[in-house]
């Protein structure tokens, strides 16, 4: 997907909870690939104009899961200790 | 993450150095394509073009921000920015290449000095042995009362050797002496360069020969037994061409038949500072050589000619190797009480042996690097000031810089990088200047060493100096550029996009200014006072005159175990030459001595007990300077005899025997008595007995600018020696005595040679006053330079200040201020500054002053003459150089000045 696709998605994934301003997607997106978590190739749009499309390394999908996981634990951290609940 | 994570990121920053446009061309179009997307979303909501447009770039926020917030995501941007900062500096820098032009010099000038300087310093003093591990090597002295560097005899290095467990070897070595070489049995013998050395010397250093074999221990036990000598690099490149059959064939050294058995390594030049060994022989062929003839080399403990060194064992510290000898040393002090008594031993690095208080190396060095780095102190301040102006004037630049979003860190890395090339520029050009300074020492190899010794220059510029002036070229670039970064980017940003030149008023505003101003000033005075002081100290000392005429004197060396004359030969040899030269025509008066006054050879020395004299308990004997003389020398030098006489011929060997001692001697060992008839013991209380039968006057020696010294004479039919010095005085030019001089030696032995001939007036102005004009040259040229930096900076600053208060000149001048009071006020602060300067550098100056009183030689006291001239002549100069712009100033018209922006 390139820059602009994904920052639609967003938008639209989160139900406009999570407006990622423009401005911050793109430094982001280069620290990811900086990274070589995402890798980028120039391609044709379906309007025939050159963009660039990022996709996810083997690297990337690792250190997604990873921090998935790590995610999912957090916030079933802190959503028991708002309800007061026993993990 | 591992290698795998850099099959990714490698080749991406690799491009981001490698192919940055590219890149950049990418970025920009990633972020136009955003835009476009955003602005065609906002068409289809509703909004005009236009509107469209504006919301799109107001959702991004500024483009060039996010780029450059991408650019720093990319992990190599501290490489690029420098490249781009260095290109950028470049074309600023080109655009005022005279203020360039100006900084790189002032900067080359002070490294220039400091890195000469340094090379000097570096040979004397931090150079390690030229030996594999040089830091094991420790040096092994010898400690008396008088005497904390000491030899040892050849019985005390045998004790050493045997008696000590924490060495890996203990090897000895003599001093580097005058050997007479043939490389044909019939050749007339040259003067060369030679050393004993023990026969571990090479394998305990751990120095392989290139070419043959090193000494064998059973070499180096039976005196006289095995004539082997190995050459030194040098030696065999010039002599023998590098030929290798030179492998087993015989030369003769002082008329002794020795073979060649091996040739030294390239990397080994010698374990002297100042000086290449010719060839090494083994200690037990020292007979053959100038060892003491009174003693016996072998078996006399207290003949110390020998110098110690050795390789520390691994894992032992130098104090249990230092605790070890001093045991060594007590217990040889029980042993063999009359030689050893209070006689200590030590143990020293090399870096104690070269920094140690009484060296004379040493203590140059200190002074010379301490003026150099002041030198430098001065260039720097000057470019400091010369940045901080040149920062000044791009306050507009620089706030758009900051407004625009800038971080302040990058903003001083950018003004760092440009005083990195000016620093980088000025390094090379100084690299340049000390190559000069190193060659210019170089020059004066053939005026300092004028022997027949292999002697030089040791200074370089090595790769221990490069280094250190490149570090030093790039430590000035962060003194120089930081406080000027620092200040100009603090800049208040309204008053700075308002004029190019901020004209902030304020005290706290040209502070660092001022600052490097006085400090310019106190230092030029440092340095102009210690130029003074050299200069006339030196002065004092030669105008002080040595005591002895030098006029009319020829003088040529002999050494008769050159053409292996026995002891009985040689004193035969020179009773007929004092005789038969006497006759010469042209020759007024002829003497004898062991050493040329004023020369270069060390002193002997002799040890002796006064008679009757009540030792302190803890001393053995005294010990006192000494020369062998015969009769005619004291007339022919037109040394006056105060009390007694002169030697006689009726001083002969069998006869009692005698000296003649100098008037401080008399003075410091009988005063108020006459010392004419008094007795001396030579060694102990119970040596020699010895009668005083007159007393010199009491001249110069060593040196020119020395304190006066206990000397005695001892004749030479006493006290045989065998390198002797005639000096002939003659009625017309000296040199017209050359030709009978040779006539008469022909006579005696046609093949004797004749050793450094030359007038004595040459020799001396060579010697005692070239030498210490050298060290005057430096200093006078340090604190030239440091002067002429500080009249710079003085004229830039107040230049800078006028031009900054052009207007405000205009407007008190269109107010009614007259020229007077324009030029009070411009010259004001500078004189000010000037003042307070000139002060800073008393107190530095008196604190040099003392320095070298302590280091060097008898300045005497404070020299006020100096003072008188110098701190005057430096205000006079420091207020010209504040004129001339104020001048100007107040001639500006004030409608000029108003206009002025």
């Amino acid at each position: 997907m390139n820059g602009w696709a994904i920052s639609l998605r967003l938008k639209s994934i989160s139900g406009d909870v999570l407006q990622v301003s423009e401005g911050s997607l793109y430094p982001a997106l280069h620290k990811l690939e900086q990274e070589g978590w995402i890798t980028a190739e120039w391609k044709q749009t379906e309007n025939n104009r050159r963009a660039k499309f990022y996709s996810l390394t083997r690297l990337g999908r690792q250190h997604l899961e990873k921090e998935a996981a790590n995610w999912s634990r957090l916030s079933a951290a802190i959503s028991h200790v708002v309800r007061l609940e026993e993990a | 993450m591992g290698p795998q994570h850099w099959l990714y990121t490698v080749p991406l920053r690799l491009r981001s150095v490698f192919r940055r446009r590219r890149v950049e061309q990418e970025l920009s179009e990633e972020l136009q394509f955003h835009l476009e997307q955003k602005i065609e979303e906002g068409i289809a909501m509703g909004l005009s073009p236009k509107e469209a447009r504006f919301a799109a770039m107001r959702a991004i926020g500024g483009l060039e921000q996010r780029k450059e917030e991408i650019r720093d995501m990319r992990r190599i941007h501290w490489l690029t920015d420098f490249f781009d900062d260095a290109r950028f500096a470049i074309r600023s820098l080109s655009r005022t290449p005279g203020l360039t032009a100006f900084v790189v010099i002032t900067l080359a000038l002070g490294i220039g000095m400091t890195s000469g300087t340094f090379s000097m310093v570096d040979a004397l003093i931090f150079r390690p042995y030229p030996v594999p591990h040089p830091s094991g090597v420790v040096t092994l002295v010898s400690t008396t009362h008088d005497n904390s560097f000491d030899n040892f005899s050849y019985r005390e290095y045998l004790d050493i050797r045997s008696k000590t467990k924490s060495y890996d070897g203990v090897i000895s070595n003599a001093d580097m002496e005058a050997v007479g070489f043939s490389a044909e049995p019939s050749a007339t013998p040259r003067i060369k360069g030679g050393m004993l050395v023990s026969a571990n010397y090479f394998h305990v250093l751990g120095v392989e020969p290139q070419l043959g074999r090193g000494f064998r221990e059973d070499e180096d036990q039976v005196p006289g037994r095995d004539a082997v000598v190995v050459l030194g690099p040098d030696f065999w490149k010039q002599e023998f061409a590098s030929d290798s059959s030179v492998l087993g064939r015989t030369v003769r050294l002082n008329g002794t038949e020795f073979t060649v058995i091996g040739i030294a390594p390239e990397t080994f030049p010698g374990m002297l500072i100042f000086g290449h060994p010719d060839f090494y022989m083994p200690l037990a062929m020292a007979r053959g050589f100038s060892t003491d003839r009174q003693k016996n080399f072998f078996e006399d403990r207290d003949d110390r000619e020998l110098y110690v060194k050795a390789r520390l064992k691994p894992g032992t510290t130098v104090e249990q190797a230092q605790n070890e000898l001093a045991v060594l040393a007590k217990n040889l002090e029980s042993e063999y009480p009359k030689v050893n008594r209070n006689r200590g031993a030590a143990l020293h690095t090399q870096f104690e042996m070269r920094t140690r208080a009484d060296d004379i190396n040493w203590k140059f060095g200190v002074i010379f690097i301490t003026l150099a780095l002041a030198v430098l102190l001065v260039a720097c301040t000057n470019v400091a000031g010369l940045l901080l102006s040149r920062a000044r004037s791009r306050t507009r630049e620089i706030a758009v810089r900051l407004a625009i979003g800038a971080g302040r860190f990058r903003l001083i890395r950018m003004l760092l990088t440009e005083s990195l090339i000016l620093a980088f520029l000025g390094g090379l050009a100084g690299i340049a200047i000390g190559y000069g300074v190193v060659a210019w020492f170089h020059s004066f190899q053939n005026v300092i060493f004028m022997t027949d010794l292999p002697l030089s220059i040791p200074f370089q510029m090595d790769t221990r100096v490069l280094l250190a002036s490149l570090a030093l070229a790039a430590l000035s670039a962060l003194l120089c550029g930081l406080a000027p970064a620092l200040q100009s980017t603090r800049a208040d940003l309204v008053n700075g996009l308002k004029s190019a030149d901020v004209d902030v008023p304020g005290r706290k505003r040209l502070w660092g200014r001022n600052v490097l101003v006085v400090a310019q000033v106190s230092t030029s005075l440092m340095l102009l006072t210690a130029s003074f002081l050299m200069v006339r100290g030196f002065q004092h000392g030669l105008r002080d005159g040595t005591g002895f005429a030098k006029d009319h004197l020829l003088m040529t060396t002999f050494d008769p175990r050159l053409v292996q004359y026995d002891a009985a030969q040689t004193q035969r040899f020179y009773k007929l030459l004092a005789e038969r030269v006497r006759e010469a025509p042209g020759v007024q008066s002829e003497a004898l001595t062991q050493n040329i006054p004023l020369g270069t050879d060390d002193f002997d020395g002799v040890a002796f007990v006064p008679d009757g004299f009540q030792m302190p308990r803890d001393r053995e004997n005294f010990s006192s300077t000494m020369d062998t003389v015969d009769e005619g020398y004291f007339e022919t030098m037109a040394i006056p005899i105060l009390r007694g006489r002169s030697f006689l011929a009726s001083d002969s060997a069998e006869a009692p025997r005698v000296a003649i001692v100098n008037q401080q001697f008399a003075n410091h060992y009988w005063p108020g008595a006459d010392a004419v008839g008094k007795h001396i013991r030579l060694d102990s209380r119970v040596g020699t007995l010895v009668e005083i039968v007159g007393v010199a006057q009491t001249i110069k020696y060593q040196g020119g600018t020395e304190k006066p010294m206990d000397f005695v004479y001892m004749p030479l039919t006493q006290h045989p020696i065998a390198r002797m010095t005639l000096m002939l005085r003659s009625s017309g030019d000296p040199l017209q005595l050359i030709q009978p001089v040779k006539d008469v030696v022909r006579t005696l032995d046609p093949n004797l040679p004749m050793l450094h001939t030359m007038a004595y007036d040459d020799y001396y102005l060579n010697q005692a006053v070239k030498g210490p004009e050298i060290a005057m040259k430096l200093v006078a040229s340090m604190g030239a330079v440091g002067l002429v930096l500080a009249i710079a900076g003085l004229y830039g600053l107040v230049a800078y200040n006028v031009s900054r208060r052009t207007r405000e000149i205009g407007i008190r001048m269109a107010l009614g201020a007259a020229n007077s009071d324009v030029l009070r006020l411009v010259m004001g602060k500078g004189l000010v500054l000037v003042g307070i300067g000139t002060v800073l550098g008393l107190l530095m100056g008196f604190g040099v002053e003392h320095l070298m009183n302590s280091m060097l030689f008898n300045a005497g006291g404070v020299d006020i003459l100096a003072y008188v001239i110098v701190v005057p002549s430096l205000f006079l100069v420091t207020m010209l150089a504040a004129y001339v712009p104020a001048r100007r100033a107040s001639r500006i018209a004030p409608t000029q000045a108003l206009r002025y922006e």
